[in-house]
């Protein structure tokens, strides 16, 4: 009898794997792979669709990578490889252990710990014989008669001198960034690699086990390290740290529904509003080109809350994200408003915060649409133009909305505000009563039950209530440029605000 | 090289597909309106095509079509229904 070497190795699933608990209830199959190897891809794919079986008929199986767990489950995955994953890491010591010089390698343990057998490389044949000792005679699984039947592997990575890995190593081509596309951590731009040191940095000490929650759709857990993952991927500098995470907690509130939103077929997505010292303290930009490109705080905290959706949570374009079209915005969306300039309260303190306390709200929103006006003499003018250019977002005829509207208006048109002494209060009452038309002007394409319902001349307007215009100051001193950002609507979803936490 | 992982790397264990009914005969269907636009005229010519296969069905609504149904009415459909039957629309 050859005994089996014990082991304990990281395991993708669950905490660290002993062989002892492998072959606690039953024999086990150990398949030693490695990711470079085409035959370990090939005996991991065959193998799959045997695994069930045999786990079934209480057969433990593991595939045993020398490969960092990352890659290990990445690998696994592609495979479409369902039992346990484990990942060895250098120098390969159980590897050596069990006299490994080629992977694949599948040896067969019994529940005393006597290894049964082994197969090298791929072998369908000598694989076949194998799994009808484990499972005993007939009742194995077949791997089938597809070819290739046999395969040589490829030499262990423990078989190999270490001086000469080195060497290949060191020259072997390596490019990080294209690494990272390789793993599909990316929102389709160039990413900065999360190596244990940067997100060390980003945590700043903070608990990375830590779990905000789970983030829908995909519904994998936001730990802190995750988060701060992302945030590294994205480009933060650590001293963002702390508003990506109040925007992740306000993200991840139920009352948000990011469940929604991240699958919906609007073309939504999740904008950061930032108020409060963390503007200045974080040179976020909230002047000229407030919307646009050009500042590395706004792109890379909204970046970050993005990339945490569509990596951690998986609701990615086109797989859990079945946004029509999408819109720019969904790569990072993060304004901050000019409280300075504004003639009006700061939003978070419209939203019951203290004005000196930086806060993070998050809202679902359609791109912004520009609205230019030059012309207009009194706020009255200028309050209908603003208004009207709202009256076709999310759809022509679809009134009311039921949904709010973002107005970010322009330092010139607020200050013809404040000159005229109008608050914020006026100019959502003015604008939503500006803002209406008779129902049967609107009753063609997509309309509301509301307009179906309506007598003809009645007047609908386009917002529910003025409560759902909210304004906000922000942009370059000079041009009269506003915009509104229309809603995702259906979701029944509320704006949600958090606190930026510095310390914790 | 080693990184942290933005993904949540643990495995969820695949649900096993139900077993599929042999025939529509005397199966008891749950037909779930998720509420969205024109969904309920799916589900009424579904249910024309359920009954005429010898189906018993019931109907159940979310109360949003965006947000995942209440583990109530999960509870409900699968204490009653054989089958599900979701509508989605627009």
């Amino acid at each position: 009898m050859v005994e089996a070497p014990d082991f304990t190795l990281a395991s993708v699933a669950s905490a660290p794997v002993s062989l002892g608990e492998l072959i606690a209830r039953g024999p086990a199959l150990l398949v030693f792979v490695s990711e470079e190897c085409p035959t370990s891809a090939l005996t991991l794919r065959r193998l799959a669709p045997v695994a069930p079986a045999l786990l079934k008929a209480g057969v433990e199986v593991a595939a045993v990578f020398a490969d960092p767990l990352e890659v290990a489950a990445r690998t696994a995955r592609r495979a479409g490889f369902p039992a346990a994953v484990l990942s060895e890491p250098p120098p390969y010591e159980v590897s050596s252990a069990y006299g490994l010089q080629t992977v694949p390698t599948a040896v067969l343990v019994d529940r005393g710990g006597a290894q049964l057998g082994r197969v090298v490389g791929w072998d369908a044949e000598g694989l076949q014989a194998l799994l009808a000792e484990a499972v005993g005679g007939d009742r194995a699984p077949s791997l089938g008669r597809e070819p290739p039947l046999r395969k040589p592997g490829c030499t262990a990575k423990c078989a190999l001198d270490p001086e000469l890995m080195a060497r290949l190593d060191a020259s072997a081509p390596f490019d990080e960034l294209e690494e990272m596309f390789e793993r599909g951590w990316t929102d389709g731009l160039p990413v900065i690699p999360p190596t244990p040191e940067r997100v060390r940095a980003m945590l700043g000490g903070r608990d990375g086990d830590l779990s905000l929650g789970t983030v829908p759709p995909g519904l994998g857990e936001a730990t802190v390290a995750r988060v701060a993952a992302c945030a590294v991927l994205a480009g933060c500098r650590p001293e963002y740290f702390p508003v990506v995470l109040a925007a992740a907690r306000a993200a991840l509130a139920p009352a948000f529904n990011l469940n929604g939103q991240a699958v919906t077929t609007q073309p939504a997505g999740q904008l950061v509003v930032v108020n409060g010292p963390a503007r200045e303290l974080l040179d976020l930009n909230c002047g000229i080109g407030a919307l646009g490109p050009g500042s590395r705080a706004n792109l890379t905290i909204g970046r970050a809350l993005r990339l945490l959706v569509s990596l951690t949570g998986e609701g990615y374009p086109g797989r859990l994200d079945r946004s029509t079209l999408g819109h720019p915005g969904k790569l990072g969306f993060c304004i901050a408003e000019d409280e300075e300039t504004s003639p009006w309260e700061p939003f978070h303190v419209e939203r019951g915060f203290a004005a000196e306390r930086s806060v993070v709200t998050l809202m679902a929103c359609d791109a912004p649409l520009s609205i230019s006006d030059h012309r207009s003499t009194t706020p009255e003018e200028l309050t209908r133009v603003l208004g009207w250019a709202a009256a076709a977002t999310w759809s022509p005829n679809w009134w009311p909305l039921g949904a709010p509207s973002l107005f970010v208006i322009c330092p010139e048109h607020a200050a013809m505000f404040r000159r005229a002494g109008w608050g914020k209060d006026r100019v959502r009452e003015e604008m939503f009563a500006a803002v209406r038309r008779p129902a049967r002007e609107l009753r063609w394409g997509e309309t509301t039950p509301q307009v179906m319902a309506a007598r003809d001349e009645d007047m609908i307007p386009k917002w529910s209530s003025p409560d759902d215009i909210l304004l906000l100051v922000a942009g370059g001193e000079a041009g009269r440029y506003s915009a509104v950002l229309g809603p995702c609507t259906g979701m029944g979803e509320q704006i949600v605000s958090e606190e930026v936490r510095w310390n914790t | 090289m080693e990184y942290v992982s933005p993904f949540d790397e643990r495995r969820r264990a695949p649900v096993p597909l139900a077993r599929r009914p042999a025939g529509m005969a005397g199966a008891r269907v749950a037909l779930l309106d998720i509420t969205k636009r024109q969904g309920a005229q799916f589900l009424d010519r579904i249910e024309s095509h359920l009954r005429d296969a010898g189906a018993e069905t019931f109907r159940l609504s979310k109360e949003i079509f965006s947000k995942p149904a209440a583990p109530e009415i999960i509870r409900r459909i699968a204490n009653r229904g054989d089958l599900a039957v979701e509508g989605l629309a627009d």
